[in-house]
């Protein structure tokens, strides 16, 4: 199931796909929602001497060993800080679950086709490689994220 | 042509078995040889038997062939008409070898050629019969039933044996889908059902009967056909078979008819085998067929080979065009139970691919035409399904890859499903438990839960375990071939075979183990003709063993062949860049044995077939660490090699030690612990030093490199305060203590004294001095060391889980466990952190380490031992050479008699002078008192008593006397013994200061040499002290004395003066060149050799003196005692 959520989410983004949207630093990025195990907030982790930097420690779920990245350093952007509204999302990828630590999260919004734009090289400091594309509704601009290549090591 | 499906698996899983328990029989089959064991014998028969029936079934014709070509061999060895030679043997092995490959590529089986070794198998058979008989062994017969119905090319020599037998032979049909399918049975058990009452001769499917869709009288049928041979009279078969009778035919001798076919084409034959055969010439016989294709030139053979190739589209189109019908009847049944219909069905579902795979023929011809062979079909076959339909393809390209199963004792399985059910029952008490907050009833509930875990947990293990049975069997036959292959003579002996291990971890193991016992055999064992001029067995003994041993397997592989030369090995080290001589040299003769593991090593002086292939024991060892598992090497030069494997029971669950360092913790795999070590603070600063850049720990005397696992890992160094539990930074650097002993790169220990040298800085603090230091001491492969933690905590069984993709770089973690209170600790990854640890300051501490401490013991081995009678003189502390001294008496003061100013005491009859120091040295006088403790001593045959004040005590003692400062008559000097300054006391000085007379011979003595001309001694001893000293004794007694510092500067003054010497007298422990090697150079040299040698020793051993003999001593004497000495150069020098 893993492999052909990444296939689907690496060709095209549906219409109706809905996206489940949250902070790293000021901007607001979005991930399919089906694609996400869980969110919660377990911030017990076992930091892992000699990791990269963006990891933030190993944590046990349920007897599973899941590896907190901070999305604000993968993505290149400086640390998540820390506060309470700070949350794991839990994504799948590779047969693996990988925990993404974020600042805030924010609604789930539901994807529509025409207002999806391929994105630029830049948004709001974030490479615009790691973007599937851009979606603009009223109040806001979604940067929507590709999962696998953000999870690249 | 064969889809894989349950029954097809079941039959491979089941030959496989078979086959792996024949290697083990054929070879005690050979061993046996003329008196064979029936049973073992009839074991084989049976497998390769029922080999074949399943074959039949199946349509593998390649490998029925073959299976029944090795029944006949083994039943002529069964009925002892063949007596199992080495040779036949060997056939019957390359034979069963080669069914084993076709069951493991049983798509491919059909399109092997087997011919080699059938034809191999078919000359046993025939050597033992008559010339009649040998035709039918490879006469076939056709057997054609009442309404026409052919069943092809049976053996006739079955058949005519069943015949002698007074068997009645039947054929039997079953109908796949009335008789079988139906009633739910499964062909493979009827086959071994029958197999109960009579013999099966051989078996197929009748397709030729299913007719095709042309044919209007569409037969529902699938016959199954057997020929069973039987005791049993026909009326009773109906019910045997449970058949109706039309279906059973006695065959009698009218039935049958000499067959054209051959057996090379009983092979061949196919379910579209009829379709074929007119395009095959018919050869009559086997041995034409050899003959022929010996003749035929490789071309043609291709040629042929490509027709029948380029036949096949067509005839698989035929076949596809004439199924549909088949189909719906197979369809109907749901189930496809005609394996070998099943291909073409496949294609029919989807009719338009037909074209695609006729397209795809061209296409796929890319390969050499000679090496298709008519494999084509199948492949193309594959390959179809690939293009047409993915999903199907893929499903059936997993289920044709053999997914590994396992058999699992049924008990076994119960007490699993009991267990799962008590599980339930606990977990649902639990619940209630904690609804009610009921803590009587939750804490029964989780111990109940605790103890069905652990029972799980072991029975899920032991289905995981097989016996290593399994790996050691096959090393029979290794060897066997091997030995035979080398010319050597090899028993092998295989203990604990019952010891079981994780699946995974058997699989594992096998090529390590191979390889190492391959070593052994090529290696290890000498030829038997080295062997016996070494004076040992002509028969080289390996010993495969494996036991249990503190929670591990332990496998050890023993031969007592030549064994390791450590020297050898060093040199190849040296010689392949791995080290450096001066490396080398430091190096215990284990730790030479220990270099064949580095990586890029091969002994072996030529690369051989058998074991130098380029790749060493590094292999090995790389192998095992995945496992967890090390390696230890003990060889004996000349008498064997011991090479001994560890390893854990499986894999997923591991006993390990829990560590902690700042708040996290981590788990080290109980494997690589060797024990945990805690340095209190008091002792720090005598246990660990600082070698170059390194800390070290004294442990047991060895040195130990440190590494700090907060360093390694650069955890931010911290300090629990122990008053409130609070998180400090630990301002230390090293561990080491400042007060400890550095040891510079020159191996050199900076004095004790310097220590102030050393300025105190925050660096080298401790938050606070009382803090312990936890070491747990690890092993892994040719590393030791001491990982230097925070804490050491409980030991546990940890369950090993992988880190993600984004930890894989972090090399110092084996994987993550989860502790009890949920959190993830990391498991350490013993020998990378050795490596991350930077392996070459490693390697550098532990060299300087090993140069510190050989430094030290060289130190200590120059210094002469010694035995020494410690006593007082009043407040002075003195000590004589044990060696004089007689006895110790304590007599009252009362006692001692003045006689003519001189103080005597009655003794033993006689009178015995006493005297005390201070009649001759200036030292204190002797305090009064009422016992007085009198030492004897003897000199120049007489006996004097020197009155010491108490305690008396005899120490053996490293010498390092200082000659000088307090050297005075009657005192040779001085030395520090526990403490004191301790006056060494010179007796034969006092002696002669108190007895001159008793001196008068040696005056004389030395009067004489004078005017007979002056003997000459060369002496050569290391230490100042003794040189002094008996160079005096010498030239008391007139000799004229040269003397060495050590045997190297001796030699060579006995090189260039060895005119004017009369005698060698020598230390034995000297630095450059001790006192054996001079004396064997001595020995050795012709215009040397005349010379006596006397050497000196200050402890006797046997172990010395035998030594001493072998390199040509003449004599031993100890240093110190003159008297004797003097005697024995005297001696030695005819005076």
């Amino acid at each position: 199931m893993a492999s052909k959520t990444a296939t689907n989410m690496g060709t095209l983004i549906e219409s109706n796909t809905e996206l489940a949207t949250f902070y790293i630093g000021k901007a607001l990025c979005g991930i399919d929602i089906l694609s996400i195990q869980e969110i919660n907030k377990h911030f017990e982790v076992t930091t892992v001497p000699q990791a990269p930097d963006y990891v933030v420690g190993v944590l046990n779920l349920r007897g599973r060993i899941v590896t907190i990245l901070d999305l604000g350093k993968k993505l290149g952007l400086s640390q998540i800080e820390k506060d309470k509204r700070n949350r794991n999302i839990i994504v799948r990828s590779q047969d693996e679950h990988i925990g993404l630590m974020v600042d805030a999260i924010s609604d789930v919004v539901t994807a529509e086709k025409d207002k999806i734009e391929p994105a630029p090289s830049n948004i709001s400091g974030l490479k615009g490689r790691f973007f599937k594309g851009v979606m603009k509704t009223k109040s806001s601009l979604i940067g929507i994220l590709d999962i696998e290549e953000v999870l690249k090591d | 042509m064969i889809e894989d499906d349950e029954i097809l698996q079941m039959y491979i899983e089941e030959s496989l078995e078979h086959l792996s328990d024949i290697e083990s029989d054929l070879l005690t089959i050979e061993g046996d040889g003329e008196n064979i064991d029936i049973d073992i014998v009839n074991n084989v028969f049976r497998a390769a038997h029922s080999i074949k029936g399943g074959a039949g079934f199946m349509g593998l014709t390649t490998i029925k062939g073959l299976a029944h070509s090795l029944e006949n061999v083994l039943d002529l060895i069964r009925n002892k008409e063949l007596v199992p030679t080495p040779n036949r043997i060997s056939v019957l092995l390359k034979g069963f070898d080669k069914l084993e490959s076709l069951m493991n590529d049983i798509q491919a089986s059909n399109d092997e050629d087997v011919s080699e070794y059938i034809d191999a198998l078919a000359n046993i058979t025939k050597s033992s019969l008559t010339e009649e008989q040998q035709d039918m062994v490879t006469n076939l017969l056709d057997l054609t039933l009442a309404d026409g119905r052919v069943f092809p090319a049976v053996s006739q020599y079955s058949i005519e044996q069943a015949k002698d037998d007074g068997r009645y032979i039947y054929l039997v049909e079953y109908d796949l889908i009335q008789d079988i399918q139906r009633k739910s049975r499964n062909p493979i058990e009827l086959l071994e059902s029958l197999e109960k009452t009579g013999t099966i001769i051989d078996s197929r499917i009748d397709f030729d009967s299913v007719g095709t869709l042309g044919d209007n009288l569409l037969s529902t049928r699938i016959p199954f056909q057997i020929l069973f041979s039987s005791i049993l009279e026909p009326d009773m078969a109906g019910t045997l078979f449970d058949l109706e009778d039309q279906y059973i035919h006695v065959v009698t001798d009218e039935m049958l008819s000499i067959s054209n076919a051959t057996e090379d084409d009983a092979v061949a034959a196919m379910p579209l085998r009829t379709d074929i055969e007119p395009e095959l010439e018919t050869i009559p016989s086997m041995a034409t067929i050899v003959e022929q294709e010996a003749v035929v030139s490789p071309k043609l053979v291709a040629t042929q080979k490509q027709k029948s190739v380029t036949a096949t589209p067509d005839i698989q189109k035929e076949q596809i065009r004439s199924t549909p019908a088949t189909i719906k009847t197979a369809s109907q049944e749901k189930e496809v139970s005609v394996k070998q219909n099943i291909a073409p069905v496949n294609k029919q579902k989807e009719t338009f691919k037909v074209e695609a795979q006729a397209k795809q023929q061209p296409v796929k011809a890319k390969p050499p035409v000679a090496a298709r062979k008519k494999v084509e079909s199948v492949a193309t076959e594959n390959d179809i399904n690939d293009y047409t339909n993915e999903g199907d393809a893929n499903n059936a390209m997993n289920m044709s890859k053999p997914v590994g199963s396992l058999r699992v004792n049924v008990n076994l399985l119960d007490t699993l499903m009991n267990l799962a059910g008590e599980l339930v029952l606990s977990r649902n008490q639990l619940i209630q438990g904690i609804n009610s907050s009921n803590a009587k009833a939750t804490e029964l509930s989780s111990q109940r839960i605790d103890m069905i875990t652990s029972e799980l947990q072991e029975a899920i293990m032991r289905t995981r375990m097989q016996p290593i049975a399994n790996v050691f069997n096959k090393f029979t036959r290794v060897v066997r071939d091997l030995s035979q292959e080398l010319g050597k003579s090899i028993d092998l002996v295989i203990e604990g075979k019952e010891v079981e291990l994780d699946k995974t971890i058997i699989e594992a193991i096998n090529d390590p183990l191979t390889h190492l016992v391959r070593n052994s055999v090529d290696h290890g064992i000498e030829l038997p003709h080295v062997r016996e001029a070494a004076g040992k067995k002509a028969t080289g003994k390996i010993i495969l063993k494996a036991f249990h041993d503190a929670g591990q397997v332990n496998i050890m592989i023993s031969d007592d062949g030549k064994g390791l030369d450590p020297d050898k090995i060093a040199a190849a080290a040296v010689k392949k860049g791995l080290m450096t001589e001066q490396q080398v040299s430091e190096l215990s003769a284990k730790e030479r044995i220990d270099l064949i593991l580095l990586p890029g090593f091969s002994t072996a002086e030529k690369v051989t077939d058998v074991s130098g292939r380029g790749v060493g024991m590094d292999v090995v060892v790389t192998n095992l660490a995945k496992l967890g598992g090390i390696i230890e090497i003990e060889s004996k030069t000349g008498k064997g090699t011991d090479i001994q494997i560890k390893l854990p029971l499986t894999l997923a669950i591991i006993p390990s030690q829990i560590i902690s360092v700042g708040n996290e913790k981590y788990a080290i795999p109980q494997v690589n612990l060797d024990e945990l070590l805690r340095i209190p603070a008091s002792q720090v600063k005598e246990r660990i030093e600082k070698v170059g850049d390194a800390d070290v720990v004294r442990l047991r005397g060895n040195l130990l490199p440190l590494l700090n696992l907060s360093q390694v890992l650069g955890i931010k160094k911290t300090f629990i305060h122990p008053d409130d539990g609070m998180e400090y930074p630990d301002q230390r650097e090293s561990i080491a203590d400042r007060r400890s002993n550095r040891t510079g790169q020159n191996g050199k220990r900076e004095s004790v004294n310097s220590i102030h040298a050393h300025e105190r800085s925050g660096q080298d603090r401790r938050y606070r001095a009382s803090s312990a230091i936890n070491i747990a001491v690890v092993s892994a492969g040719a590393h030791k060391y001491g990982l230097v933690v925070d804490e050491l905590r409980d030991s546990e069984e940890i369950v090993v889980k992988p880190l993600g993709r984004h930890l894989k770089k972090c090399s110092g973690y084996a994987g993550a466990t989860i502790m009890g209170d949920g959190k993830v600790a990391l498991i350490l990854d013993v020998s990378n952190l050795a490596q991350m640890g930077e392996l070459t300051t490693m390697a550098e501490a532990e060299r300087t380490a090993k140069a510190a401490r050989a430094a030290e013991e060289a130190r200590e081995k120059a210094l002469d031992k010694a035995s020494l009678l410690l006593f007082k003189n009043g407040p002075e502390h003195c000590a004589a050479p044990l060696n004089l001294v007689e006895r110790i008496e304590r007599i009252p003061v009362s006692s001692i008699e003045h006689v003519s100013g001189k103080k005597v005491v009655q003794y033993r009859g006689g009178a015995l002078p006493l005297y005390e120091l201070s009649q001759v040295a200036n030292v204190s006088k002797l305090p009064p008192t009422e016992q007085q403790e009198i030492i004897v001593f003897t000199v120049k045959g007489r006996e004097l008593g020197l009155m010491v004040t108490p305690p008396v005590d005899a120490v053996e003692i490293s010498l390092d006397i200082d000659d000088s400062t307090l050297k005075q008559v009657g005192i040779n000097g001085s030395m520090i013994i526990d403490g004191h300054t301790t006056l060494l006391v010179d007796i034969f000085d006092v002696v002669k200061n108190l007895n001159p007379s008793w001196f008068e011979d040696e005056k004389l003595a030395a009067a004489d040499m004078e005017e007979a001309g002056q003997k000459v001694i060369l002496f050569a001893e290391d230490s100042a002290f003794f040189r002094n000293q008996v160079k005096g004794f010498m030239t008391d007694e007139g000799y004229s004395v040269i003397t060495a510092e050590d045997g190297e500067i001796a030699w060579n003054l006995l090189k260039e003066r060895y005119s004017e010497i009369d005698l060698v007298v020598t230390d034995l422990e000297m630095p450059n060149m001790d006192g054996f090697e001079l004396t064997s150079k001595i020995k050795k040299d012709p215009l040397l050799s005349h010379f006596k040698v006397i050497a000196l020793t200050s402890l006797a051993s046997d172990a010395h003196v035998k030594k001493g003999k072998e390199v040509g001593i003449d004599e031993y004497e100890i240093k110190l005692d003159r008297e004797n000495l003097m005697k024995l150069i005297r001696r030695y020098l005819n005076l």
